[in-house]
């Protein structure tokens, strides 16, 4: 399913590596997450899975393929999750924190692109964008509504971005602290642009490559999903 | 006002409202209720009682704000209350998922702090003693 994109960036310097925590959120991914550490941790050495509660052998897989497994005991949602890996990744001494769904749908060579701009102090954030990027087989009916996930960002978050939803992201150090994801479910990626909009802190969207599988379209977000993480975004605005 | 001339459902509610009033006074005086809280439901109870024991003084209210009929201000009282009881607790689910998912953060990093640890000094335990293994259990404390 891989094609090999034209914006191939180089790896980054061994130590920008050591000192980069990528964080794996995954509930339910033991048929993927295999496949998914045994590509990141070739190049990257401090991966952290968060296992939110799965029923399935998701933690026992990810103990065996990465350094760090932490396990939350009830499900929280995909939020809670990366806010725990965010955490630890900063009480491990990371200097670069990234985000990579488990789900296979990312390609662990789009992390240098996302590394670059903050290792060279060009800006504090970096955001996976689908749209600036090659994505592999998206459906229309995804796009359409990752289209209107942009626009309600555009309107609601007043910040331009041309992907919303992208589970691919990188963060410095000082970026990564001042981020508080306090919505548990999907909502939290509406959270992150407001936090990162309120931080005052320079950000850039960076071309990512998204493979589109049977496996990643099966655990994506329906339009029901969609419905509901708007309304649950809205009301967490209003109610703190 | 004759209390023997009450219906069965009258005195029924009356007795509801008079336990609803004495426990919101009671959850008052003991600190339970909040500031604004506590008098609220208390004068909400003080209210339904005296809607059920002088049912003619919701008319007046009634004709007075424009509504007509007393059952309808009733009505509508009561359809208020029920929507401000279901914000308030949602407000207060929401809080309670929030600290849940502080509580099991913290289990999870602290879990992962201790196997992190565990693995680090796996290295140097060559030199295994009782001190060492003490030293473990120390460092295994956040950064």
């Amino acid at each position: 399913m891989t094609r090999e994109g034209k914006m191939e960036p180089s790896e980054p310097p061994t130590e920008v590596r050591e000192q980069a925590f990528v964080i794996v959120p995954a509930y339910n991914e033991a048929a993927c997450i295999e496949q998914v550490l045994r590509e990141l941790v070739t190049v990257y050495p401090n991966v952290i899975v968060i296992d939110d509660a799965s029923t399935d052998d998701t933690c026992a897989i990810a103990k065996r393929g990465a350094p760090y497994v932490l396990r939350h005991l009830i499900n929280r949602g995909q939020g809670a999750a990366l806010q725990t890996g965010i955490e630890f990744a900063l009480r491990r001494g990371a200097r670069y924190v990234v985000t990579f769904d488990a789900d296979g749908q990312h390609r662990v060579e789009d992390i240098a692109g996302l590394l670059a701009p903050i290792c060279a102090n060009e800006c504090e954030i970096t955001l996976g964008s689908r749209f600036l990027g090659e994505t592999i087989e998206m459906p229309l009916t995804r796009r359409i509504m990752l289209r209107l996930a942009v626009l309600f960002t555009r309107i609601v978050s007043r910040v331009p971005l041309t992907d919303a939803h992208n589970g691919l992201r990188a963060f410095s150090r000082r970026a990564a602290k001042r981020i508080r994801i306090s919505m548990d479910r999907m909502a939290h990626a509406s959270e992150i642009i407001d936090s990162i909009r309120r931080s005052g802190l320079p950000f850039r969207e960076v071309p990512v490559q998204i493979r589109y599988t049977a496996y990643s379209l099966a655990k994506g977000q329906s339009l029901r999903d969609a419905v509901r993480v708007v309304s649950h975004y809205l009301l967490g605005r209003v109610v703190r | 006002m004759n209390l023997l001339a009450l219906s069965l459902f009258q005195h029924a509610l009356l007795v509801t409202f008079v336990l609803l009033f004495l426990g919101s006074v009671w959850a008052m005086v003991k600190g339970w209720a909040g500031r604004r809280e506590g008098p609220i439901w208390a004068a909400v109870w003080l209210a339904a009682g005296v809607a059920v024991l002088w049912p003619q003084v919701t008319s007046r209210v009634a004709k007075t704000l424009g509504i007509g009929r007393g059952a309808d201000l009733v009505f509508y009282c009561a359809v208020v209350i029920m929507l401000i009881g279901f914000w308030s607790i949602y407000i207060r689910l929401r809080r309670v998922r929030r600290d849940i998912t502080l509580l099991v953060r913290h289990l999870a990093l602290q879990e992962g702090e201790k196997e992190a640890t565990r693995k680090n000094d796996t290295p140097g335990m060559a030199n295994t003693s009782g001190q060492s293994a003490h030293s473990q259990t120390d460092t295994a404390k956040p950064e």
